[in-house]
């Protein structure tokens, strides 16, 4: 169910196809941020993740005349933008053996944590609540693997070689978690 | 394939699509799905987990980019607005010129409809005379036939003489209405410097010069004749060849002749 913030949004979507740059200014402002902590959680260095921000943005620019609200919410449309080209992006770093992210991770988290700062109590204040209150319900066991494959970009697979899992019980575990997450958040998202 | 209906497997993949946990061939597999197959319900159950795993992402602490992104992002997209715009004024352009060309083809489309239905009226004018000139010729015709088979008609057959002796003519003369319809047949055509002279022989006095003409290359011909108000019973008529032109009184051999 579209609230008021997916109007909005879709009016700035259907403005950003008729190129009015001031609907994409105002479209940056609000959503740079989430992006930005989503992008870096996954690519790990601040570099990166603005040029990958900046390639996010600049896709939902090029792409808006073709966004169908009937295929998703803005929003949820903008985060698979930006999970998909960090997931590349990260993929794209380990395929290079001169830099390892996890060589560099203690540097970034040092500079993360200096810019790091309360969510915008304005935007998706109650999204925020709610996501807190079903993430915190979720058993470990079924989160971590969530977070692996969202952040890591891991698939079933994976996870369940580097958690020492059946695969089968690492598959009921995502699906659970997803299921969970579905239903608590429905009304949200 | 399209799902008719949503089932624990289903879900179980929309699932695993969605977390992005699906492993590379199966995730190709089920994008062919989703877009080719065009299954709703499938897509829709991953629209709804996407939503929901997106759940990780509002849950971190915010972080702000460096300025410049922002300004590298707008700069972008200032110069793309602005070539944008560009094109859309020559599409513009384009369109103008489409518009000019519209319009000069329904100019010319116009025109030519202008001549055709002005070649369209000299036609149905044309053809109009000419119903008019055939309903003429008809009239006259059946003027022509109530005249020549009225009970006032007489009708007079010429025999062939001398070196035609094959031809024949047929006379109906109308009495009362002093006209007289000639027929001949078989009667060879005369060459340039010669013609049939048709003649009325009067019970008294000199023949009367009645015609000229030829027949044509099947020895036929026809003629529709006044006949002089002045000229008395007549007891004969005749055809003979004479000079090209007619002579006053008749010189040649008959070749038809018909007793009245």
């Amino acid at each position: 169910m579209m609230n008021d913030e997916d109007r909005e949004n879709i009016v700035l979507i259907q403005r950003m196809a008729s190129r009015d740059t001031k609907a994409l200014d105002a479209f940056y402002d609000r959503y740079n941020r989430l992006v930005f902590s989503l992008v870096l959680k996954i690519i790990r260095t601040r570099e990166d993740a603005e040029d990958i921000v900046v390639d996010v943005f600049w896709q939902v620019w090029q792409q808006s005349f073709r966004y169908d609200a009937s295929r998703g919410k803005p929003l949820a449309w903008l985060l698979t933008i930006a999970r998909t080209r960090a997931i590349d992006g990260l993929r794209s770093i380990r395929r290079q053996p001169s830099q390892s992210p996890a060589a560099s991770e203690p540097e970034d988290r040092q500079m993360n944590s200096l810019h790091e700062m309360p969510a915008d109590p304005g935007v998706l204040a109650d999204t925020r609540q709610a996501v807190r209150k079903a993430l915190n319900e979720l058993p470990d066991q079924q989160r971590i693997p969530l977070e692996m494959a969202y952040f890591e970009g891991m698939t079933h697979t994976e996870i369940a070689e580097v958690l020492n899992q059946p695969l089968g019980t690492m598959k009921d575990r995502i699906r659970n978690g997803m299921l969970h997450l579905k239903q608590q958040l429905k009304a949200y998202l | 394939m399209k799902h008719l209906e949503l089932t624990g497997e289903l879900q179980e993949s929309a699932s695993f699509y969605a977390a992005g946990a699906m492993p590379e061939d199966e995730r190709r597999r089920y994008e062919r799905h989703l877009s080719e197959d065009g299954c709703d319900i499938c897509r829709s159950e991953v629209l709804a987990f996407q939503s929901a795993i997106h759940s990780l992402a509002l849950n971190l602490p915010e972080q702000n980019p460096a300025p410049v992104a922002k300004m590298r992002l707008m700069a972008q997209a200032e110069l793309s607005a602005s070539r944008s715009g560009l094109e859309s004024r020559r599409q513009r352009r384009g369109t103008e010129w489409l518009a000019w060309l519209i319009s000069a083809a329904s100019t010319a489309a116009l025109i030519a409809i202008v001549v055709v239905n002005s070649n369209l009226r000299q036609s149905v004018n044309s053809l109009t005379s000419r119903v008019a000139e055939l309903e003429s010729q008809m009239l006259g015709q059946r003027t022509t036939l109530a005249l020549f088979t009225s009970p006032q008609v007489r009708v007079i057959d010429l025999a062939g003489q001398g070196t035609t002796p094959g031809a024949a003519a047929r006379v109906f003369w109308n009495v009362r209405e002093k006209r007289l319809l000639f027929y001949v047949s078989d009667l060879p055509p005369v060459s340039n410097d010669r013609t049939y002279q048709l003649w009325f022989v009067p019970k008294n006095g000199q023949p009367v010069s009645a015609s000229v003409f030829n027949t044509s290359s099947d020895g036929s011909a026809m003629a529709d004749i006044p006949v002089p108000a002045n000229l008395g019973d007549l007891k004969a008529t005749a055809v003979t060849t004479e000079p090209a032109g007619g002579v006053p009184q008749p010189t040649g051999s008959f070749v038809l002749l018909g007793s009245i």
